[in-house]
């Protein structure tokens, strides 16, 4: 039997992975919202970036992501940790954006400052951060079992235009249960790549060789394993008969579901406000 | 490869084609996620095209759009914005390039394609930014301040202050003139990553050359009412096209209502293929006769249940995949099927959740949802673990007796042919010796007794934790201590979910425990990846080149030219020396597990670990595997760890059995006789 043993701490970093298409557990009020309602949400919050992308709107939207997220229960550990190499690249932009000077100013003693370059790039980074923080709201509040049903019943009236909604909407479910699968065999297949040895590469003509095989036969072989999985499933609804039902609950808006359009609204037009005293 | 010959535009989405471009459409999420998320991890985009191109390349049009709309909605959903732009030009610019591919057209037509789509899609983005007024202005302020800041920079260089001035103007033309410069440029930027996309494709579908179709069954149009039994076969005989002999036949047989037949014989005797004949295939001779229609998953016709456990479940909640593709309208009582498949209560679980076993029995419930006449079983217990086989049988057996059905279930499993009513051996009766009894679970032997060599592989107080200090954490591992001397044979044992696979990972250093260590000569095996080798349990996913010689001498590291050490190599393993030409996807199962065993025995390892070595194996297949394995640590000394939920044969290969039992190894292990 091996004997126990003190071991020296080895310290790791500890970082929190990013995961994918998994609610937050619980089952708080925005947990409870119809999936459609959280998806226009977000279209309507990426049209309003889209028109309004000022400081204002960006202010409010953020303090909606934050409150929403005490709302649903969202522990600060399911966001993930930043790699190193992003605060780099972030850092780096804002360096290389101060220089572009411009107003506002800010002086020090006899010499004035412009910060507009580094406001002007920090607007597009807070911007890129609050329209993620709306998708991941949506993303850790939502079972992803109830997003094809929800996009059945918000596409329905494209199906007056002749657009093959159904086959759109089977398919993303699909893609939603084959998303998990597959990630896992891509895992697998880096983990086998990392087990072969790497031939030696000195100039780099012989490394750019040495990528590009690895690259293709990862893919290549990503491509295989995937088309023998879609053949499968193929069999799969073949033996079912086709597609037909997808949900065996239903799938509706409520009346909180009202109150949470009303919100989004409210916070449409306060920033449609806003933006308008800030312009004139 | 194959192109569909359907030009049917406007008729819904057929099976082959929804799996198919819901998993293309899974692919490229995945990847515009890792393009979107991982810096620099930008060029990524361009390998979303290769699934677009290839879905265009085979199928219609119809099929591209359903999965760049699922891809859409996936990847905005997991990264934002981000997700549907890589999604929209992959599947723009695969679209393009599976296009060309299919007209058979070269570079040449693809450039030409690549600008005249650019500048549609240049005209696109100008129209877009011309709408989007806000939006437009704030990015060109942030060129403004760019261009500013490199000028800035510039001008206080001494010699470069001309330059200053000329970076201002070029910005500042550049937005002048904004719609012809966004157009220039997305033209430029497009036809670029258009033609990457054509060279990755282009390689890929090179190596993909042959891929063989592994599809089954096909949807049959009759007219008549469904009705698939009594079904009578008589002198049945089936070929697949192409092929010289038949896969099966003559074939005499009767099935009825009320009965549970087994169909057992070795792999290759013909027993998928009854499998299609009763699920609706025409027989090339002999005459086989039901009353009416097979219908196939229709209410009252055939239910199909087939091997892959996961493919089969094609639902995220477990109650959504039990009426999954039935047709509107019909409603079921969910609740009283999932009892009777055992499932009671999990009806809000994620399929992502279940093990095999209940996989199976989910994909059962789906199949009794529709009343079926006739259930045919194929090989449905070969990935479950054994309490899982065992629930899912006498699961099985009972089915004929409470539903007006005939159940046919084709197994290699002796134990499972005995619960049936009759028993069809599809290959003469010597076959039988070759059927697999399953083996009841060996003691767990203490550990100390077995040490065979020096100290190789060392864990200590080893636990693993997936999603640490977020609210999806979940142990996987705990207070794992074990010592594996070399020379050792171990068969680490435990059911679905008991961590074993997360223990090879750590053991072959793939991934660092969250706590305690895994040492391997006194180092940390996580420090010399490739020193322990690991055999996976897909190995297709460990078999990256398109021919056998070519995979063995880069997995081992060594000149494809050597011939004689390929041959080494495949010898080493009992292949015949001839496969050395042979293609990957041309292999069996039994095959490829030996040609990843030859590649990673050729690096010489210092221990290898096989994952579930023997899943998907029939029996003669396993058998040898094991023998040969037995052989090699004999001969050679080599350290083995077995990882399975399986114990026929293991007994002479790993002497030393290890319960692991929810992430531990209970302290005393104890004989379990598989009742648990």
């Amino acid at each position: 039997m091996t004997t126990p043993q003190t071991l020296p701490k080895r310290t790791r970093r500890r970082t929190r992975p990013l995961v994918l298409l998994r609610p937050v557990p619980g089952n708080s009020p925005v947990h409870r919202l119809w999936a459609g309602t959280k998806l226009i949400v977000v279209a309507v919050f990426s049209v309003l970036f889209a028109f309004f992308p000022g400081w204002g709107t960006i202010a409010l939207v953020m303090v909606f992501v934050l409150v929403v997220a005490r709302l649903a229960v969202v522990p600060r550990g399911a966001l993930p940790t930043m790699p190193r190499s992003l605060w780099i690249l972030l850092v780096f932009g804002a360096v290389t954006a101060a220089p572009g000077g411009g107003g506002p100013t800010f002086d020090v003693g006899s010499t004035s400052i412009g910060l507009g370059g580094l406001l002007g790039y920090l607007q597009v980074i807070m911007l890129a951060v609050a329209l993620m923080g709306v998708c991941a709201l949506v993303s850790w509040t939502t079972n992803v079992s109830e997003i094809a049903p929800a996009v059945s019943k918000l596409g329905r009236p494209f199906k007056a235009l002749r657009l093959p909604v159904d086959d759109w909407v089977v398919t993303l479910g699909l893609t939603l249960r084959a998303f998990p699968m597959l990630s896992q065999e891509f895992r697998v297949l880096g983990a086998a790549r990392r087990l072969r040895p790497r031939p030696d590469a000195t100039t780099r003509r012989e490394r750019w060789r040495r990528r590009s095989t690895e690259l293709i036969d990862m893919l290549a072989t990503a491509m295989t394993v995937s088309l023998r999985r879609a053949d499968e499933m193929g069999d799969a609804i073949t033996a079912r008969g086709g597609s037909g039902q997808i949900s065996a609950l239903p799938s509706r808006p409520g009346t909180a579901d009202a109150v949470a359009m009303a919100v989004v609204l409210g916070v449409c037009a306060l920033s449609f406000v806003v933006q308008l005293a800030a312009s004139g | 490869m194959k192109m569909s010959t359907a030009s049917r535009r406007s008729t819904p989405l057929r099976p082959d084609e929804l799996a198919h471009a819901a998993v293309m459409a899974a692919i490229c999420s995945a990847i515009g996620v890792t393009a979107a998320t991982v810096p620099f991890a930008a060029p990524l985009l361009t390998l979303g095209t290769v699934p677009m191109a290839l879905l265009t390349y085979r199928h219609r049009p119809r099929v591209l759009g359903a999965a760049a709309i699922a891809g859409t909605v996936v990847s905005f959903l997991v990264v934002g914005l981000a997700g549907p732009c890589v999604i929209v030009i992959s599947a723009y610019v695969g679209g393009l390039v599976g296009l060309v591919k299919r007209r058979g057209g070269g570079t040449r037509s693809m450039l030409a394609a690549a600008v005249a789509g650019g500048t549609v899609f240049g005209l696109g983005v100008a129209a877009l930014l011309a709408v989007l007024s806000p939006f437009r202005h704030v990015i060109f302020d942030l060129i403004t301040i760019y261009s500013a800041a490199t000028a800035n920079v510039l001008g206080v260089v001494p010699g470069l202050e001309s330059g200053a001035d000329r970076v201002r103007d070029a910005a500042g033309t550049m937005i002048r003139y904004w719609p012809i410069s966004a157009t220039a440029m997305t033209i430029v930027v497009m036809t670029s990553v258009n033609m990457v996309a054509w060279w990755a494709v282009s390689r890929v579908f090179a190596r993909l050359g042959s891929i063989p179709d592994v599809h089954q069954l096909d949807q049959v149009a009759d007219d008549r009412s469904v009705a698939p039994v009594p079904v009578t076969l008589r002198d049945v005989c089936f070929r697949y096209p192409g092929t010289d002999h038949d896969a099966v036949g003559p074939l005499n047989l009767h099935v009825v209502s009320g009965e549970h037949l087994a169909i057992t014989g070795a792999n290759g005797s013909g027993k998928t293929t009854l499998m299609l004949l009763l699920s609706g295939r025409q027989a090339s001779s002999g005459t086989l006769e039901r009353p009416g229609a097979v219908g196939l998953g229709q209410c009252g016709g055939t239910a199909v249940v087939m091997q892959h456990p996961e493919s089969q479940v094609l639902g995220t909640r477990v109650v959504d995949d039990v009426v999954w593709g039935l047709p509107p309208g019909v409603s079921i009582d969910v609740d009283q099927l999932l009892a009777e498949v055992g499932l009671a209560g999990l009806g809000e679980r994620d399929t992502a959740a279940l093990s095999g076993g209940e996989l199976q029995r989910l994909t059962v419930a789906a199949a009794l949802a529709r009343e079926p006449r006739l259930l045919i079983a194929d090989e449905i217990t070969s990935m479950v673990d054994q309490a899982g086989r065992e629930t899912l049988i006498d699961m099985l057996t009972g089915l004929p007796k409470h539903h007006d059905m005939a159940v046919v279930h084709i197994t290699h499993f002796n134990d499972e042919a005995c619960t049936a009513d009759r028993i069809v051996n599809l290959e003469g009766n010597e076959d039988n010796v070759d059927m697999v009894i399953s083996a009841p679970v060996p003691t767990g032997r203490s550990a100390s007794s077995h040490h065979v060599g020096n100290p190789l592989l060392e864990l200590k107080g080893v636990g693993h934790e997936y999603g640490s200090g977020t609210p999806w954490a979940s142990t996987s591992l705990h207070g794992i201590d074990l010592v594996v001397g070399e020379g050792e044979g171990v068969l680490i044992h435990g059911l679905n979910g008991s961590g074993k696979s997360t223990l090879a990972w750590i053991m072959a250093g793939l991934l660092e425990p969250t706590t305690g260590s895994c040492l391997l000569d006194g180092t940390p095996v996580s420090d010399q990846v490739g020193a322990v080798a690991l055999s996976f349990q897909a190995a297709r996913l460990q078999l990256m080149r398109g021919r056998v010689d070519v995979e063995i001498a880069s997995a081992s590291g060594f000149d494809p030219e050597d011939s004689s050490r390929v041959e080494r190599a495949l010898s080493a393993v009992g292949l015949d020396p001839v496969l050395a030409q042979r293609r990957i996807d041309q292999l069996s199962g039994g095959q490829m597990r030996r040609v990843v065993l030859a590649s990673l025995l050729a690096r010489e390892p210092r221990a290898i670990i096989l994952d579930e070595p023997l899943a998907g194996l029939d029996a003669a297949s396993s058998r040898g595997l094991v023998t040969l394995l037995t052989e090699l640590r004999r001969d050679t000394g080599l350290t083995v760890i077995v990882i399975s939920h399986d114990f026929l044969g293991l007994e002479e290969l790993c002497p030393r059995t290890l319960h692991l039992q929810d992430g531990s190894f209970p302290t005393t292990s104890s004989p379990t006789g598989g009742t648990r």
